[in-house]
């Protein structure tokens, strides 16, 4: 097996599998980060983002027939507007009442809501799944190596989306806000900046993080309730190396992970690859619990 | 003679309130456990049995899970594996040792509190939600090694466990009425809470408490936080570990599934105990009876029953922090009186 390694296609082919995959890890670790970040809440309802990201991609592109891109933009969008309303909702309600608990409160609440709504999925779906076969297809030449046009897409997809929260981030007032927010709640408050409307708007970019995931990787994991239990341990893994609330260290993670497990499965058969990854998260909280990435005296 | 225990009574009000109950509420606790005692000769058969015993696991693990969550602030989100590590430790032993079911629950104790004494000693760096996440991890390594170990525990296939041995003429042998299981369970949930009562009562409960409102604050009073962290873990683990091995034998077959030994287990005893209200080990009981008969009760809406669940939990821990055990705070006074009324009666 090792010996194959050696060979640049496998290699090459390995790399970019690597990173298509892990650049979806990051978009949902920073997802994660950016709500526990600006909010404090650690988001354990975030895997059902992802799948109502996922069915909402099925029924857009595959039912009604929509475009690629502008069912992506769909999935990004409800789900979104889904999670201002959990925000706006049961979240506000338990804000009002919780006070020194907050972060394990709102993991609880945010369980009992994952719970639910893997439930309405099966009620309303059943347990089937709904999967597409390819989004783009085709395979595009690189040198003397054939890459799935799919994987391309998606590795170009998730830095655009990447890019864009970035540049949002830094640059435009909203994602100042955000930030300020993030930093110091009462400054920005006092700085005459609505950190309510900075939390909703948060949850719901971290929301839709998750839902353009779902709708980018159901071609690996097709729509069904349970879905989103993969891919929210992946992002916890990511958020928990790269830093609980930290966004660069989620994207480094991310990428990481997704790297480590393409080269794990490739290497070794039979399902230990997730035990060696919660060795390695294990150990990072063990020795580094603020993260890999995290440089020493700098705000975690 | 009136006065003096007029006295008596007002003392008895009077007296410092102890995990949350005063007096009446165990002759709550006590009535409910002995008429549920009663069901199986008020409706027997193998079904009745059979959601009991279901009623009486989850209550059990619940119990053990706010013995941790609600008086030492530690949310063990690897709390199915650990039912796993029992059942599997006296399953596997059975097998290759040759060792009774009975010893099993020993055995199962005693390795699900090794585990849970090394899972408290790698959390020690940790604090708050963290330590939910490190014990998350380390309940998936441990279901996935389980899963992944096939030569030693055969799997996903499957591991067959058999039933207890039959003593005291007890019959445990599979195919009849699980009756025996029942009534040994019932000791085993009421000798392990009461146990537990004894032990959150005591001053090592108190140095819990001190450590879960505020782990810095209880460090400065020179309480040290990690041994009793260390203390607990191992504690609850031997709880989990005994009732896990019984699960085992109870059960018949062992595969590390997810739903069994994993996540969505844990999510179903962390219900049970949010239900229940944190801080009163009594409440899992309540809450268990009310979540597994509204599922049995609606059971042509099966489908349903996650989301039910969800939103209980959803409900409790926005509106009703203190769970089920809030509503015994309103019923504990009327008991109060009455029972004091009882004691002036027998007194004349």
């Amino acid at each position: 097996m090792w010996e194959l390694l050696l060979s640049p296609p496998i290699f090459a082919s390995l790399i970019v599998q690597g990173l298509a995959l892990g650049a979806m890890y990051a978009l949902m670790g920073v997802g994660l980060a950016l709500t526990f970040g600006v909010l404090g809440i650690v988001n354990f309802a975030h895997g059902e983002f992802f799948m109502i990201g996922s069915y909402v991609m099925y029924f857009a592109a595959a039912m009604l027939g929509l475009p690629i891109p502008l069912a992506i933009f769909l999935a990004g969008a409800v789900v979104s507007v889904f999670s201002a309303a959990v925000e706006r909702g049961p979240i506000e309600q338990l804000r009002k009442r919780s006070d020194r608990n907050w972060v394990s409160d709102t993991f609880v609440l945010t369980i009992g809501l994952s719970i639910v709504l893997q439930s309405l999925a099966q009620n309303l779906f059943g347990t089937n799944q709904y999967g597409i076969l390819e989004l783009v297809g085709g395979a595009v030449p690189i040198g003397e190596i054939r890459i799935s046009g799919d994987r391309l897409f998606l590795l170009g997809t998730a830095i655009l989306i990447g890019l864009a929260t970035w540049l949002f981030l830094k640059y435009s007032t909203l994602g100042k806000g955000i930030r300020a927010a993030s930093q110091s709640a009462d400054a920005a408050e006092t700085l005459g900046i609505d950190v309510r409307w900075m939390g909703t708007i948060t949850f719901a970019l971290g929301g839709a993080l998750a839902g353009l995931a779902g709708a980018l990787l159901i071609t690996i994991y097709p729509a069904s309730p349970t879905v989103g239990a993969g891919p929210l341990v992946q992002s916890f893994a990511v958020v928990l190396l790269g830093g609980l609330g930290s966004v660069p260290g989620a994207i480094l993670a991310g990428l990481l992970i997704g790297v480590l497990e393409s080269f794990i499965s490739f290497l070794t058969s039979s399902g230990w690859q997730n035990v060696l990854l919660n060795y390695l998260v294990i150990a990072v909280l063990l020795v580094r619990p603020a993260g890999l990435f995290v440089i020493k005296g700098q705000r975690p | 003679v009136t006065e003096a225990t007029n006295m008596e009574g007002e003392l008895e009000v009077a007296r410092p309130r102890k995990d949350g109950y005063r007096f009446g509420a165990h002759w709550f606790v006590g009535v409910s456990l002995t008429l549920f005692a009663l069901v199986p000769f008020m409706a027997p058969g193998r079904y009745t049995t059979a959601v009991l015993i279901s009623i009486l696991f989850f209550a059990l693990f619940g119990a053990i899970y706010d013995f941790m969550v609600g008086y030492a602030g530690l949310n063990n989100f690897g709390f199915a594996s650990f039912i796993a590590v029992g059942a599997y430790a006296s399953a596997l032993s059975q097998l290759y040792l040759g060792t009774s079911a009975w010893s099993g629950l020993l055995i199962g104790g005693l390795a699900c509190s090794l585990v849970g004494a090394f899972t408290g000693l790698i959390t020690l760096p940790l604090l708050g939600i963290y330590i939910s996440f490190m014990t998350w991890f380390i309940g998936e390594t441990i279901r996935l090694t389980i899963s992944n170990a096939r030569g030693v525990t055969k799997g996903m296939l499957g591991l067959v466990v058999q039933p207890l041995e039959n003593v005291f003429g007890l019959d445990f042998s599979r195919g009849s009425d699980p009756i025996s299981y029942f009534y040994v369970l019932l000791t085993l949930a009421v000798v392990c809470t009461l146990t537990m009562q004894v032990i959150v009562n005591s001053q090592l409960g108190l140095v819990w408490r001190s450590m879960k409102e505020d782990d810095l604050a209880a460090k400065t009073l020179g309480i040290r936080t990690g041994w009793a962290r260390i203390i607990n873990f191992t504690m609850a683990s031997f709880f989990i570990g005994a009732v896990g091995a019984f699960y085992g034998n109870y059960l018949g077959v062992l595969a590390p599934t997810k739903s069994e030994f994993g996540v969505i287990r844990t999510v179903e005893v962390l219900t049970i105990a949010y239900v229940g209200g944190r801080g009163s080990l009594w409440g899992s009981f309540f809450a268990a009876a009310l979540i597994v008969s509204l599922g049995e009760v609606f059971r042509e809406f099966e489908t349903w029953r996650p989301a039910v669940s969800g939103a209980l939990l959803i409900t409790v821990v926005i509106f009703a922090p203190k769970g089920l055990a809030g509503i015994l705070d309103h019923i504990q006074p009327v008991f109060a009186r009455l029972s004091e009324r009882l004691t002036k009666m027998v007194s004349h």
